[in-house]
């Protein structure tokens, strides 16, 4: 009997472990978004470069929730709410890394960016990777608070974000049909912008997990006694 | 069980009470039996005697009949071959040898036989009693006396049934008796029992009474003792954390409280304030599942790791930038296993705003000075080069360098006003003033300059409009730093209105429009900020200082007024200067 509870307490502890981790992963994701663009707009190339060697921290994250998922799931095969946690575990982890992989993206452009003269001042690239940012922040908080509410404010900010990507396109295009010489750094900045566009489309994609969890959870709300 | 105290006490009672009568019944049998068979015993033994000496063969039938008719028992006569001569009850010729019978045995070897046996015939127990007939020294025969031993077997059953009678009169006594004693020994306990229950239920359970002196009554004192201190000691340790929570609650620093899993035990309300959470929101989660911040849970890693106090500077974006200043400590006096982790949130978002404000101020003023200083220099030097010679030249790089000397002048006496009303130390001079006068004067000295770029001035002053209480010369640098900037902002032929107007709530507002460039909404709660410009070329180029609205919010505040503006980009800018209502005894 206490073997068993002993045993049980272990898979509680590592189940939490593996929640933190996640949030962990996106705390440095948010981290390294937040820096990636400083590098940018602060013309920081040594900031650029610790962001890319960052990254490595968020891919060893990412395979170590993967596989502490895996492993869960093969020895204790849980069943209803944590097999629902692990697997959305495994489906967000995977959103993450790549937004952590977008920001190296970002942190690489900016350094390229940064031998180079400005083309004109920043003014929707930091609203909209202010946004990205804030979505990550709260397609995560929606997850852990289980906060339908704020998944779908998520999702409608990802709208937001698309049309400040196409209005930094539309714009950027003008330069370039104007002078042909800002064609290399005006196509830098439209990658970033994409590169922003996709990540805010991942923080959107763990908000529609958060919201599809929720409302599979209503159904099977006769779970008593179980928490994430 | 709800008696089972009764239980037990009568269930003692009877298991005592059938031990002794058991006991007193085996005994008394054993007794009784003993005594009887000895009387019995000697009886026969009398008789056999008796007949052993000897009788007529005649009278054989007849002795033996009388004598069993005397001593209740049957008597057989042997002869030495062991064949029945005779038998008191039965015929002699019909029974069979009696020479291995026991006693008969016994008596031919030790004179006297005696011997108890189950008779089958009686279905009783029966004593034999023999004894040899002897004719000189040889044994003729033998004289048996039989006796069924009933009355022993009777004497048996009547003291078993005395005791069984005993046993019920006893065990009824005893039903009473443990009845009566247990209800007088657990009426007491439950009424304890009662009592400690409703202790335990959280009711006021009143004060405990037992009449009797023994231990009960003791107990039932002692129990009233400790419901006392108990309450004492609630009380006061409610009173002590009521104290402590309230200094815990009232601290300005958010104070969390991590146990060793790192999940949040409790916090104060700043903390709520902080991350605009509710308690049930944070309690029992990990810090991560709250705020995700890599400097915060670098810290607290770094702390695991090496175990000491350490603080980071955090930003927190909900809503407005918040800056804290996290420390980190452990709980200090808990034993090792439940070490706890304290962690401390300083709101500093004040402070590094005014930190700002200070570098700002002076980077600025180095700014500020070294532009005029810079072109005085320059000059002086072009001059020093030769262009001093050329008399309309020079004249002109004069009047320059006067210029920009004049502008440090003024940059330097605004500072001096700035830092008075700052360190509190500027002298005011209160009387009662009107502003309609303060205006005119103003005007004469803004009308040239106006009239210059075609600008029109309106002023309605009503005659009837409240004096406030303010010092004249300060009052009139108010209103000439703001109607300065409005002939400064407004283009070319613009209009300038003043209007001044009692207000309901005992003020009066002088407001001053203009039709200028205006202000983005944004800026305007920054305008007081020293040397903040909305547009900073252009400013200097009118040769302001960036101190003068400054200037004003300060004087503003001296006179218990206040400023507001309200301002459309492109189409112009209000300033409305609130002052209090002039009484005759607010003079002191």
């Amino acid at each position: 009997m206490e073997e068993k509870t002993h045993t049980s307490m272990q898979y509680e502890r590592e189940l939490q472990d593996i929640k933190e981790n996640l949030l962990y992963e996106g705390a440095l994701v948010e981290h390294a978004i937040h820096r990636a663009m400083g590098s940018l707009l602060e013309r920081d190339s040594d900031l650029a470069r610790a962001v890319i060697a960052e990254d490595e921290k968020i891919n060893a994250l990412d395979e170590k929730i993967e596989s502490a998922c895996i492993r869960l799931l093969a020895l204790r095969q849980p069943a209803a709410r944590d097999l629902r946690f692990l697997t959305t575990t495994i489906k967000v982890n995977g959103h993450l890394e790549r937004m952590g992989d977008l920001a190296v993206n970002i942190a690489n452009r900016a350094l390229e960016l940064n031998e180079v003269p400005p083309v004109k001042p920043y003014i929707d690239l930091p609203r909209m990777a202010d946004l990205t940012r804030e979505m990550v922040r709260e397609s995560l908080d929606a997850l852990v608070r289980e906060d339908r509410d704020l998944a779908v404010a998520v999702r409608e900010k990802d709208e937001i974000v698309d049309n400040l990507n196409e209005q930094i396109f539309r714009e950027l295009l003008t330069f370039m049909l104007e002078d042909s010489k800002t064609i290399h750094r005006a196509l830098l900045i439209t990658q970033i912008s994409k590169s922003l566009e996709r990540i805010s489309d991942h923080a959107e994609g763990i908000a529609k997990m958060v919201i599809y969890m929720i409302t599979g959870k209503i159904v099977r709300h006769r779970d008593p006694g179980e928490a994430i | 069980m709800k008696n089972s105290l009764f239980y037990r006490i009568f269930g003692t009672y009877i298991i005592i009470t059938l031990i002794a009568m058991v006991v007193v019944g085996v005994y008394a049998t054993r007794q009784i039996k003993d005594t009887m068979m000895e009387r019995i015993e000697g009886e026969l033994t009398s008789y056999a005697g008796i007949l052993s000496r000897g009788f007529s063969k005649s009278e054989i039938q007849d002795t033996l009949k009388a004598v069993s008719d005397l001593s209740n028992a049957r008597i057989t006569l042997i002869d030495a071959g062991g064949t029945v001569i005779a038998d008191s009850e039965e015929e002699a010729s019909r029974m069979d040898n009696h020479l291995n019978r026991p006693e008969i045995q016994e008596a031919r070897i030790r004179n006297t036989g005696r011997a108890v046996r189950f008779s089958t015939t009686l279905e009783i127990d029966t004593l034999y009693i023999a004894f040899p007939i002897r004719k000189m020294g040889d044994i003729q025969g033998y004289i048996r006396l039989a006796r069924p031993l009933v009355e022993i077997r009777q004497s048996v059953r009547d003291i078993t049934l005395l005791v069984l009678q005993s046993f019920l009169i006893v065990g009824a006594l005893s039903l009473l008796i443990a009845f009566i004693f247990t209800s007088r020994l657990v009426s007491p306990i439950q009424e304890m029992e009662r009592f400690t229950r409703r202790l335990q239920d959280g009711e006021e359970p009143g004060t405990l009474i037992i009449g009797s002196t023994d231990e009960t009554g003791r107990l039932a004192r002692n129990i009233n003792y400790l419901v006392r201190e108990l309450k004492e000691k609630i009380r006061s340790a409610d009173e002590e954390k009521g104290k402590l929570e309230a200094v815990f609650s009232s601290m300005e620093d958010g104070i969390l409280v991590l146990d060793t899993q790192g999940r949040i035990e409790g916090m104060n309300t700043a903390v709520q304030r902080i991350f605009g959470l509710n308690p049930e929101e944070m309690i029992g989660k990990a810090l991560m599942e709250i705020l995700r911040k890599i400097p915060l849970h670098q810290a607290l890693n770094q702390f695991k790791e090496t175990g000491g106090p350490l603080s980071r500077e955090i930003v927190l974006e909900n809503g407005d930038l918040m800056v804290i200043d996290v420390t980190i400590s452990a709980v200090q006096g808990l034993p090792p296993q439940q070490e706890k982790t304290m962690i401390v949130l300083r709101d500093i978002t004040r402070i590094k705003k005014l930190e700002r404000i200070r570098a700002d101020f002076v980077a600025n003023v180095t700014h500020e000075i070294k532009t005029p200083l810079a072109a005085i220099l320059g000059y002086i030097e072009t001059l020093r080069e030769g262009a001093i010679e050329e008399k309309e030249t020079a004249g002109n790089f004069l009047k320059t360098i006067q210029k920009h000397a004049e502008r440090l002048n003024r940059l330097v006496d605004d500072l001096l006003v700035i830092s008075n009303a700052e360190l509190g130390e500027m002298r005011f001079s209160f009387e009662s003033v009107s502003l309609d006068g303060v205006i005119e004067n103003v005007l004469t000295a803004i009308e040239p300059g106006a009239s210059k770029k075609g600008i029109h001035i309106e002023s309605n002053m009503p005659e009837d409009l409240p004096s406030i209480r303010g010092d004249r010369d300060r009052l009139h640098q108010i209103v000439l730093n703001i109607l300065d900037n409005a002939v400064k902002f407004t283009s070319d032929g613009g209009t300038i209105s003043i209007r001044g107007v009692e207000r309901d709530d005992g003020m009066v507002a002088v407001m001053i429009s203009d039709t200028g460039i205006g202000i983005p909404h944004g800026e305007i709660s920054r305008l007081g900020e020293r040397f903040y410009r909305v547009d900073k070329t252009r400013s200097r180029e009118l040769g302001g200082t960036g101190l003068g609205l400054s200037i004003v919010k300060h004087l503003m505040a001296a006179h218990n007024g206040r400023m507001e503006i309200e301002s459309q980009v492109g189409r112009g800018t209000t300033v409305s200067l609130i002052f209090p209502v002039f009484h005759e005894n607010s003079i002191a």
